[in-house]
């Protein structure tokens, strides 16, 4: 009888009878092919790196791109002996470089090394001219990073490095290989995983000689996809050109997207120098110098805001019920908080006399400020700053730094082990003491107060406007935000400001100035702003680190960004 | 005393048992002397320790392993949920449990305790009685360490439950219809299935497919092991000759590739000897199982005897591209103690179910 039994038995011997036919198969009718094969191991990897997507500005224009580069490579296990010294005289290296780089970071026995990067045309001409006697060396022509716009927007895109071996061995081997790059900063880290595609390979056969007889199998490269960003390349260059020489940060945001139209930090350096590995004096250079052109003055560095925080001061003053706009203080040139208090004094000596809100905005009078400062504890302060998104992390792609600081008594408990004294209020009031933000917290500040409390998150990739929520709106009264605009305009257009060297012809600007003692050196110059005032398209800081007077120094950079802005985009307005 | 003991071992099984473990003593030197770890010495004491186990096993008796399997399989479903907590990261999966100098792999621990567990339930229930409730709770016992494992993920491991699973139902006696709309709701399943992989999963299966999708991944792991394979001919290169899998070409070649070792050094002859000595054992395991009358007794070799030759069956299958690659060892050959241990302690039930056979 056939049972389960058996048929579980036959059913065991079949299998094992084929798997012996496979072996058969494979051992006895096809073993002299595969012996063959495995003699020298005939079989060749060919890693292809993914060309890495590009980014472009608004217009399409082209920020980063690849460039051919020819790279000499070698297979290791087919290089004679001899071919070292003749490879290190024609790549002007040591030969003992040269056997160091054939050893170096290979992915597999047999896969080609990188002896050198970027080589001239016409060197690499001449050794695939004498490849004869250069076995195992040949030239691959393959795609390298290449920004055509060097300085001008180095922050933004920021660069990219070979990767590490650690880094390597935890990352995908689909994306990265040993000579695979990485964005370190900038677009090109934050977007790292979208531009980079996907890597690919050839398996190929090769003869005795290492010539390929044939392509075994090819898998083509999946090139990485473009980045789109806000920024409008012509305003950046222009932007650039306004802070060569100085340690600066520009930024301008439209209002309508909330994209960044131009953001600017100088000093900068180039990118390109990143690339090619024969760069690497400059890039120590640029690393070990003092000026710190790799860093982004406007999100990684964090300044006392000086009098732009009067509007924080203003806002919290009126949202808590404590002054309106028509509340009046007499400025005579000194304040004192208590009859026996050392008296301080307003920047301007004379005094500005008896002022309302619009009024002391417009000429950022200080003893206006500290009588409001007086009504109001540091912590409701600081409760208005972080509203307004002071100290708070900004949600820009490229941002990775911990916020500014805004100081209350709890902070200054934990930081100093002391109480809040009521003189460092007068302080925190006016945006000095221990209070430091970033430039583009300003810029988001001001953005929240020209689109009227609707909630603003500076960006830098175009975005599908019709799949993002509606924003939130702070929690501050529109007429409160609107008194506060009013004093802005007036710090322009009123002949007492101090932002009226900003004033263009063509439209009303409002804005605020700042000047922050930095002592010993020169204090920082700040200005912020919105345009137009009625109806506000875009929204802009300027910084200047010592700078002087900020309604000098970066007032007249503002009047330049604006007419720049004017003739790029706007048609005139009225 | 000594000789009821010796009675009650089985010596062809015993045999084929030292003769595989010998030949991968050797070929776990020919794999690893260049590299530093002594791996054929740790693999002699891990034999010693199994052989301990295979004839120490029937001296107790398989009726109390039963009676204690679902305490067992509570365990090694403990242990496989602590591997998820604590287990160490091995190349992206979690498949290690370190107690003090020994790390296990609780996965091989959990194919006996699902085996065990298995069969003791479907052998207290009669397959004439209704099967619908009987047949699914075994298959939720079954399924619980499988999703566990697949979890880790070893997706190798997690299959060889599915023929041991097929093998104790169909003794049973389960019935025909049940056995095909189980097959056909697999078939539904794998689809589901597939989204659930890992993409290293998926470009294994794929490339085994279609070797063109990954030439520098997995796709050459593949053709490499069917080049050393192969080129090893009729006689073999050697022993200690081979220079596809001492060159690195193929990796894992002490654990799941050490078959490529041996087709290679020893050729067509050596791979036919190997397969003919597991042929031996899947033999003696038949004639134990035809000669006893114990319904649990049979199942429980037939589920043991569906392990071993699923497992010869991926590992070789996949050296010579006939399946796709997976981490699955070569049962006694491969190095691993606890795998090599498992495998004793299931032959050890196989040898006292002969110790107790029927005399007619």
């Amino acid at each position: 009888m056939f049972t389960r039994f058996h048929f579980f038995q036959v059913f065991v011997f079949v299998l094992v009878v084929l798997l012996g036919l496979g072996l058969f198969q494979t051992q006895v009718l096809r073993g002299s092919y595969y012996y063959e094969l495995s003699k020298r191991n005939r079989i060749r990897l060919i890693p292809l790196e993914a060309p890495r997507g590009r980014v472009l500005d608004q217009k399409g224009r082209l920020l980063a791109a690849n460039r051919s580069s020819y790279n000499v490579i070698a297979i290791p296990e087919d290089i004679i002996p001899e071919v070292y010294p003749r490879l290190a005289k024609l790549l002007g290296i040591p030969e003992k470089e040269v056997r160091r780089r054939m050893s170096a970071g290979r992915e597999y026995p047999f896969a080609p090394a990188v002896i050198m990067e970027d080589v001239p045309q016409e060197l690499a001409f001449r050794i695939e001219e004498r490849r004869p006697e250069l076995s195992g060396v040949s030239v691959r022509v393959e795609g390298i990073r290449y920004y055509p716009y060097g300085e001008t927007a180095s922050h933004v895109i920021g660069y990219i490095g070979a990767v590490n071996p650690r880094e390597c061995a935890e990352l995908d081997h689909d994306r990265f290989g040993p000579a695979s790059k990485i964005g370190r900063d900038g677009i090109e880290r934050a977007f790292d995983d979208e531009l980079r595609g996907w890597r690919g390979g050839q398996q190929i056969e090769v003869d005795a000689r290492g010539q390929m007889v044939r392509v075994l199998s090819d898998l083509k490269p999946e090139p990485g996809s473009d980045i789109t960003l806000t920024l409008d390349l012509e305003f950046q260059k222009k932007i650039m050109n306004m802070v060569k020489g100085l340690h600066a940060s520009i930024a301008v945001l439209d209002l309508q997207t909330d994209g960044l139209l131009a953001m600017a930090s100088a000093p900068a350096y180039d990118p390109n120098i990143f690339v090619s590995p024969a760069s690497s004096e400059q890039r120590l250079q640029v690393l070990k110098d003092e000026n710190a052109p790799m860093l982004d003055r406007g999100i990684n560095a964090a300044y006392p805001p000086g009098s732009i925080f009067k509007l924080v001061t203003a806002l919290a003053g009126l949202d808590l019920g404590k002054i309106t706009p028509e509340t009046r203080f007499r400025c005579n040139g000194s304040f004192q908080l208590g009859p026996k208090s050392k008296p301080v004094h307003c920047w301007l000596h004379e005094g500005h006399g008896n002022l309302n809100l619009y009024e002391a905005i417009e000429r950022s009078c200080n003893v206006y400020f500290w009588n409001v400062a007086k009504r109001l504890t540091p912590d409701e302060i600081a409760h208005y700053a972080h509203v307004l998104g002071l100290g708070e992390p900004l949600r820009l792609e490229i941002s990775h730094m911990a916020p500014g600081l805004i100081p209350d008594s709890a902070w200054k408990k934990a930081r100093f082990n002391q109480p809040w004294y009521q003189g460092e209020t007068l302080n925190m009031a006016i945006g000095q003491g221990y209070m430091l933000v970033t430039p583009f917290e300003i810029l988001r500040l001001t953005s929240i107060i020209a689109k009227n409390g609707k909630v603003v998150e500076p960006h830098l990739v175009v975005q599908d406007r019709t799949m993002m929520p509606e924003a939130s709106r702070v929690a501050i009264r529109e007429e409160n935000l609107d008194a506060v605009k009013r004093g802005m305009l007036q710090v322009v257009e009123s002949d007492y400001g101090t932002g009226q060297l900003a004033r263009v012809d063509f439209d009303k600007l409002a804005g605020k100035t700042g000047t922050a003692q930095a002592p010993p050196l020169k204090a920082h110059s700040w200005m912020t702003g919105f345009f137009p005032y009625k109806d506000p398209k875009i929204a802009f800081v300027v910084f200047v680190e010592h700078g002087g007077s900020g309604g000098i120094t970066s007032a007249r950079l503002v009047k330049q960004i604006l007419e720049t802005w004017k003739d790029l985009h706007a048609a005139p307005v009225a | 005393m000594l000789r009821r003991w010796l009675n009650g071992i089985y010596f062809p099984l015993f045999f084929s048992v030292v003769a595989l473990a010998a030949i991968g003593i050797f070929f776990i030197y020919s794999a690893s002397y260049r590299d530093p770890g002594n791996y054929e010495i740790k693999q002699v004491f891990w034999i010693l320790a199994g052989l301990a186990v295979l004839v120490g096993v029937p001296f107790i008796g398989y009726r109390p392993f039963l009676s204690v399997s679902y305490p067992f399989y509570v365990l090694t479903i403990v242990l496989l949920v602590l591997v998820d907590f604590f287990g160490n990261r091995v190349m992206g999966a979690q498949r290690w449990l370190t107690l003090g100098p020994i790390a296990i792999q609780p996965s091989e621990f959990a194919k006996i305790g699902a085996l065990l567990a298995g069969v003791n339930f479907l052998g207290s229930h009669h397959p004439w009685e209704g099967q619908t409730k009987t047949v699914s709770i075994a298959l939720v016992l079954l399924a619980v360490p499988l999703l566990l494992i697949i979890k880790q993920p070893d997706l190798g491991t997690a299959l060889l439950f599915i023929p041991m699973s097929v093998v104790i139902l169909f003794l049973w006696g389960v019935r025909k219809r049940f056995l095909i709309t189980s097959f056909s709701a697999l078939a539904l399943a794998a689809p589901l299935a597939w989204e659930f992989l890992k993409p290293y999963q998926k470009k294994r299966l794929m490339v085994f497919l279609n070797p063109n999708l990954d030439p520098l991944g997995s796709g050459y792991t593949a053709l490499q092991s069917r080049i050393a394979v192969g080129s090893g001919g009729f006689w073999g290169k050697g022993y200690l000759g081979g220079t596809q899998t001492q060159l690195h070409f193929v990796p894992e070649h002490h654990t799941d590739f050490i078959f490529c070792v041996i087709g290679e050094e020893l050729g067509f002859l050596g791979s036919l000897l190997v397969l003919c000595l597991y042929g031996f054992l899947f033999h003696s395991i038949f004639l134990v199982m035809q000669h006893t009358t114990d319904v649990k007794a049979k199942m429980l070799c037939g589920g043991v005897l569906a392990l071993l030759f699923s497992h010869v069956i991926i590992n070789v299958g996949m050296t010579i591209g006939l399946m796709p690659i997976a981490g699955v060892p070569l049962p006694l050959v491969s190095y691993g103690g606890s795998s090599f241990i498992m495998i004793c302690m299931s032959l050890g039930l196989v040898l006292s179910v002969y110790k107790e056979r029927s005399i007619f």
